[in-house]
């Protein structure tokens, strides 16, 4: 017997036993908390209004915008094209096979900014992929897109080209006649619906 | 043994053979996640080789279809672009070690033209086994050995065992 | 860098068929180097002469498997994510036995008969075309095939949760099996006559 066997053996079964003495898994299949504190880390799940303003405008296919929010408070007024899928919800069945579409980008919104990075975290625990904040929720999609500021006459040309961009955009979500009603009516959460049909809801499962 | 490295009779090592292939294929799993394979590679050739003579014909199989989606492809790809490089690796290997050379490899004991049926009915057999248990030695036996699943390791079993056993009904073929 | 990278999407999947060609060419080089574009070499095996593929097949086996082990230990892979192939009872059995049985006539299993194909083994390219013969009239006939094709499916099953016991266990038991077989066929390889080919 060639001694540089033995020793291959010794090292391969050496292996093998400090394979035995690894602790068990946990059985539930969760991100571990290293890698779920590097994700929550990483400022790229953060998506701003505009982005997705640009993405629902172009109608692109990818986008899966989901409010978070109570049934009563999206019934009230929600982004055009959102679907509403209830923080705790987020777990029922039908929820979780709407999420599970893998080529599909989840982004979620809420009023502010808590509430949908506590979904994103759940999801991310759920180690659901592509999956995103739309960063400031509702309020800021009203101070930036609907009721977009003027800028000052010695604003960059950058900074014009994206106030005229957010106008072209409210009107196209809500149309100019109408956009003098809206605000208020949603800044008191009651009186007219302006919430056109969830489009963006795509029919459950991905195959 | 090494002066003659280059007479075609020079194999490495085994070990050594085994811990390369071992590396390649661990490499394998993590960058894609998924196991090497061959015999993917000759049924997405085969699919859409049918879907395009025969489109309508590819379509209404069940079993094409399969694989006809758009999610589908780009799997099936990869694995027609990792046989390519398979085909690469021999011949640099068959190069470095000199082997290359066009010949039949067969027991003295029978001619070229049976060790070609035998061949190309093993092949035959090969592939539709293969498809049965959804990968052959290298996709369903080795990669799944790796990852300790069921199926590869009942695949691997269920090969060699039957190997074994036929191989001695067909001893003539071979010594 | 924590793997799977492609589906954790460190790469992007551009580089998709890059790797493959790369990792292909790792593959064939490693078949053909140990001699399994030999068919006569490959079949050694079952008759004792050489156990070249025995060794090569569990050492790769083991030596992939402790990687990822110690890769998920460590942390920088996450082996729940690696795809398992579903385990289809019937299915896999009668498929395995078919293939042995043209292991067993033809010599060669698919990859190898690539590398055959690669250095001009004019029974490998039989072989080859073979298995495209053979898929080909798998598909045709699917329909007859369907039922048993589908039947008892346990998903991505592995081997030691069918077995009850845990996955380490299970790990350094194959890697000890494998050490013996290793022992073993040196042993056989004494005792049978040598076959020259």
């Amino acid at each position: 017997m060639n001694k540089r066997y033995l020793l291959l053996a010794g090292i391969i079964i050496a292996l093998g036993v400090g394979i035995l003495f690894m602790p068990a898994k946990d059985a539930a299949k969760q991100t571990q908390p290293e890698l779920l504190l590097a994700a929550i880390d990483d400022p790229s799940r953060f998506l701003s209004t505009d982005d997705i303003t640009d993405r629902l405008v172009k109608k692109d296919p990818a986008l899966m915008l989901i409010d978070i929010r109570p049934v009563a408070q999206f019934k009230a007024f929600s982004i055009p094209g959102a679907i509403n899928i209830p923080v705790d919800s987020l777990l029922s069945l039908s929820a979780q096979e709407m999420l599970n579409q893998k080529e599909m980008d989840k982004v979620f919104y809420s009023n502010a900014d808590v509430t949908s990075d506590q979904a994103w975290i759940i999801c991310k625990r759920m180690k659901l992929l592509r999956i995103y904040v739309m960063q400031g929720g509702v309020n800021r999609w009203f101070s930036t897109i609907v009721k977009a500021e003027k800028p000052t006459e010695t604003a960059t040309a950058k900074a014009l080209e994206l106030y005229q961009f957010r106008i072209a955009a409210c009107q196209h979500f809500y149309g100019s006649s109408e956009m003098a009603a809206i605000p208020n009516a949603v800044v008191e959460k009651k009186g007219v619906t302006v919430v056109k049909k969830a489009s963006g809801a795509k029919s459950g499962g991905g195959c | 043994m090494a002066k003659n490295k280059r007479d075609g009779t020079f194999y490495i090592n085994p070990y050594l053979g085994g811990v390369l292939l071992g590396l390649v294929l661990f490499s394998t799993y993590y960058i894609t996640g998924r196991g090497l394979g061959a015999s993917g590679a000759v049924k997405s050739s085969v699919v859409s080789a049918v879907h395009t003579v025969a489109p309508v014909h590819a379509e209404a199989n069940k079993y094409y279809s399969k694989f006809l989606s758009d999610d589908a492809s780009p799997m099936s790809n990869w694995l027609v672009f990792e046989v390519m490089g398979v085909i690469v690796g021999g011949f640099l290997s068959g190069t470095l070690y000199g082997r290359l050379k066009f010949k039949v490899e067969h027991s003295p004991k029978i001619t070229g033209k049976t060790r070609l049926i035998a061949a190309l009915t093993g092949g035959i057999l090969f592939g539709v086994g293969s498809q049965f248990a959804r990968g052959c030695t290298s996709g369903a036996a080795l990669s799944g050995m790796a990852v300790l699943s069921a199926s590869g390791i009942i695949t691997m079993m269920a090969i060699f065992g039957s190997a074994y056993l036929f191989s001695w009904i067909f001893k003539k073929l071979w010594i | 860098m924590v793997g799977p990278l492609i589906p954790m999407g460190v790469i992007p999947e551009t580089w998709n068929n890059v790797i493959a060609l790369l990792l292909g060419v790792g593959f064939g080089f490693a078949l053909e180097a140990s001699g399994f574009s030999s068919s006569r070499k490959i079949m050694g095996t079952f008759f004792g002469y050489d156990f070249v593929v025995l060794r090569v097949f569990f050492t790769a086996a083991i030596t992939a498997m402790t990687g990822i082990f110690y890769f998920d230990y460590m942390g920088w892979m996450d082996m729940s994510m690696l795809y398992i192939n579903p385990y289809y009872v019937m299915s896999a059995i009668i498929g395995g036995i078919i293939m042995g049985f043209g292991f067993a006539l033809g010599g060669f299993c698919p990859g190898t008969s690539f590398t055959g194909v690669a250095i001009g083994k004019i029974d490998a390219m039989f072989f080859s075309g073979g298995l495209f013969i053979g898929v080909f009239i798998f598909s045709e006939l699917y329909p007859l095939f369907q039922g048993l094709y589908n039947s008892h499916n346990l998903g991505g099953a592995k081997i030691y949760d069918l077995l009850g016991m845990r996955d380490t266990v299970f790990a350094f038991l194959l890697i000890v099996a494998a050490v013996a077989m290793f022992y073993g066929a040196a042993f056989v390889e004494k005792k049978v006559n040598k076959v020259e080919y």
